[in-house]
């Protein structure tokens, strides 16, 4: 008895520390995973703490039931327009990538620490999956928000790539336990049950809980419990049939989170609450896990791994998986640095001692130096880098002011209150002559603790409260309307370009009025038409091209069309003296040709 | 391309009395109207014509209206801070109370962009807009406008 309530006491107050600690971790730039790892550590053996835990086996179940519930909560909250923007580069970067990077690391393992083929692919494996929660985590903590393909990439590519590494430790560790065995063939079908099996189950499960979920009436809060017990029953159910688990818990998040469903916030918030949970417990548990004064003897290989991980696997596997999609070198260099390692390499590597492997720990020892390292210098730079390759873009209008209130039994309006804040563009114009999104309609106006009659309120005051019933698609609009004005300098409110143009502006009249070299057949084009042309299939806010002198900047995208251009009339000039050099010799020979085929035109002209 | 070459002492405003964007524009047109000798309605028109295809309203405060006309031989600058602060339209949606318009010739292809460049990097310099808000003078602000460009120069 005794022993029990001092287990909840010091498992409650670990808990409740870390998330303190957490507080403090957002005002000095300390990565927030560090600190639950650094807390873990500090209980636990060598630290202050001195609590003597090597569970394995315990680490793995609660690992597994942690990153299954991250795993749901991260589709749960991946919109299907992420989805789209990223899925085959995601793909890409999942299988192509994942197994670059393993040959890789591996590679290096063999060469610098002497290990086997199998062995070193294994270390390969277990460090080979990403962790875009921490990524996004950190950029939201600078107040940064980055290029939308770049973000669904990464987030995309972190939660399908969990499943492939589980998948590759698994399969080498089994090839290690059973030596001489062909596995070629066999490999290629586990892969196959794995994967399709998963996709399968998520799909088909997550579709059977968006069902059960609008077909029964039960206590509100009851909603979350329910899915998130089906959703660890769906990970172990497709686990138990041989099929990958964390594939299916995924892809029943993201099935679930896209369609319409009773108690969205319910079910949404406490997901949120659940996975930040269960990254505490999982960083809290891998923190005691670890005897640092292990790690010192090993220390210089694993620190080579961790370099090599960073500079080489990284960077190659993210070239190669990107080779047949258009990204940019700011963008891939950004998604190569990134490659954030969080619990989940860990987590794989408590499976080799598990399974009883010689010399088990070695992985353990190595990926947890790696996953510090990681957490350490690219948590520390995000910041500077996204900056420094300009992919930041200017952060969306904040929700803070904006209270969501799920209807019972109605699954396609949301009610939703908004504290009217001083100078937002609901104050700026009569009452009457307020435009809403499409299907949005004003349920009730409150001012001072009572509710206004609608006919009698001439304009909107700050501090009224304004309770909107609207689509869930149109919030985004509605933020706009009710969110305080962005008090940002010019500078940066300048970011995506001085000037704005309308989508549809002629180019002709653009060519004529800027002097901008615009050819006679796309003179007929909008300019929304002509960047389309210009740009890539996938067009996100932030991109931009050269135009003669100045840089075309997409400002606004309504769905995927472009509505608002920014125009930059002094476009920055290339960072890296080598891409100035380029883009220079570009311009020149651009210009060139140009003086030649004015040349030989003009010369075919003289003589008639 | 410098500030300078662009507006005299007799092209600044310093205390514009105007309610709306519209009645701003004509008021500028009127007066670029005395100093080009172009008539008034053409130019109006010219920066109607421009606000179609996005608002010249670049944030904080400021406006750059521009625009071509054929009949000029130079680029003209005219600047006109306001008595109040109105609705322009700005990206940022907050009322404008700096205008620099800005004319060019037919011809004027880089150098267009250019003066535009120059006048959006001056007027983006915090230090330089609260000193032309707090100036009531045309001289004191053709002064302001005009010594800025040592500091700024790049």
């Amino acid at each position: 008895m005794e022993a029990a309530n001092q287990l909840i006491f010091f498992g409650a107050l670990l808990v409740a520390t870390s998330i303190l600690a957490g507080l403090f971790s957002s005002r000095l730039g300390v990565p927030l995973l560090l600190v639950f790892l650094g807390i873990g550590m500090l209980v636990g053996e060598d630290g202050p703490g001195g609590i003597p835990f090597d569970d394995y086996a315990t680490t793995y179940l609660v690992g597994s039931i942690a990153l299954a519930v991250i795993l749901f909560d991260g589709g749960l909250h991946t919109s299907r327009s992420v989805f789209r923007l990223a899925l085959w580069p995601a793909i890409s970067l999942a299988t192509v990538g994942v197994l670059v990077s393993t040959a890789v690391v591996g590679a290096i393992a063999i060469l610098v620490m002497g290990a086997s083929t199998l062995e070193g692919l294994l270390l390969g494996a277990v460090l080979a999956s990403t962790d875009a929660a921490a990524v996004f985590l950190l950029l939201h903590a600078h107040g940064l928000e980055i290029n939308r393909r770049v973000s669904a990439t990464l987030e995309t590519e972190s939660g399908i790539n969990d499943p492939m590494a589980v998948f590759l430790v698994l399969f080498l560790v089994r090839m290690l336990q059973n030596p001489g065995q062909s596995l070629t063939w066999f490999a290629v079908e586990e892969f196959l049950v794995q994967m399709l099996g998963g996709a399968a189950i998520g799909i088909g499960g997550g579709f059977a809980l968006t069902w059960i979920v609008n077909r029964i009436e039960i206590a509100t809060g009851l909603y979350a419990i329910l899915v998130a017990a089906a959703a660890i029953a769906i990970f172990s159910g497709a686990n138990a049939i041989g099929a990958s688990g964390f594939l299916a818990v995924y892809l029943a998040g993201i099935v679930l989170g896209n369609r319409p469903h009773r108690a969205q916030h319910v079910i949404s918030r406490f997901h949120d609450g659940l996975a930040w949970l269960a990254q505490i417990v999982m960083f809290l548990l891998l923190g005691l896990l670890v005897t640092p004064s292990h790690l010192v003897k090993g220390l210089v290989g694993s620190i080579v791994i961790a370099v090599a991980l960073m500079l080489a696997a990284r960077p190659l596997a993210v070239w190669i998986s990107l080779l047949p999609f258009r990204f940019n070198w700011r963008e891939q260099s950004f998604i190569a640095w990134m490659g954030l390692r969080g619990a989940v390499p860990i987590f794989l590597a408590s499976i080799p001692i598990l399974a009883g492997l010689p010399q088990g720990h070695i992985y353990f020892e190595v990926t947890f130096v790696a996953v510090l390292a990681s957490l350490l210098i690219q948590g520390w730079t995000v910041g500077p880098v996204a900056r420094w390759l300009g992919l930041e873009v200017p952060a969306q209008p904040d929700t803070r002011e904006r209270r969501e209130l799920d209807l019972p039994g109605v699954v396609d309006r949301e009610l939703t209150g908004y504290r009217v804040t001083q100078g937002c563009g609901a104050t700026r114009v009569p009452f009457a002559d307020l435009v809403l999104p499409r299907h949005a309609r004003v349920v009730a106006v409150m001012r001072e603790g009572s509710v206004l009659d609608q006919q009698a309120v001439t304009t909107l005051v700050p501090e009224d409260y304004v309770v909107v019933m609207a689509p869930p698609e149109q919030l985004l609009a509605l933020d706009k309307l009710f969110a305080p004005p962005l008090d940002l300098g010019r500078r940066e409110a300048a970011g995506l370009g001085e000037f704005v143009l309308h989508g549809n502006a002629p180019m002709s009249m653009l060519a004529e009025l800027y002097g901008l070299p615009v050819d006679a057949a796309d003179q007929m084009l909008t300019l929304a038409q002509y960047m389309r042309r210009q740009l890539r299939d996938t067009v996100v806010i932030g991109d931009r091209m050269r135009l003669g002198s100045v840089d075309l900047v997409v400002r606004e995208l309504d769905d995927s069309i472009i509505t608002g251009v920014g125009l930059e009339l002094d476009p920055q000039e290339e960072r890296l003296p080598v891409l100035r050099a380029w883009r220079r010799l570009r311009t020149l020979t651009g210009q060139l040709g140009a003086r030649i085929r004015a040349l030989v035109g003009g010369g075919g002209g003289a003589r008639p | 391309m410098e500030i300078h070459d662009l507006i005299t002492t007799k092209s600044v405003v310093a205390a514009l009395r105007v309610t709306s964007k519209k009645q701003a524009l004509q008021e500028l047109a009127k007066r670029a109207a005395q100093i080009t000798g172009i008539d008034e309605r053409q130019i109006f028109d010219v920066l109607l014509e421009r606000e179609k295809l996005g608002t010249t309203g670049v944030g904080q405060g400021i406006a750059i209206p521009h625009g071509k006309l054929a009949p000029l031989t130079r680029l003209y600058g005219l600047f006109a801070r306001l008595d109040r602060p109105i609705d322009f339209e700005a990206i940022d949606e907050q009322p404008v109370d700096l205008i620099f318009l800005l004319l060019a010739p037919e011809s004027a292809g880089a150098d267009h962009l250019k003066a535009l460049a120059r006048v959006s990097r001056l007027l983006r310099d915090k230090a330089t807009t609260t000193k032309l808000r707090g100036c009531d003078s045309a001289d004191g602000l053709y002064a302001l406008l005009t010594e800025a460009r040592a500091s700024n120069a790049a």
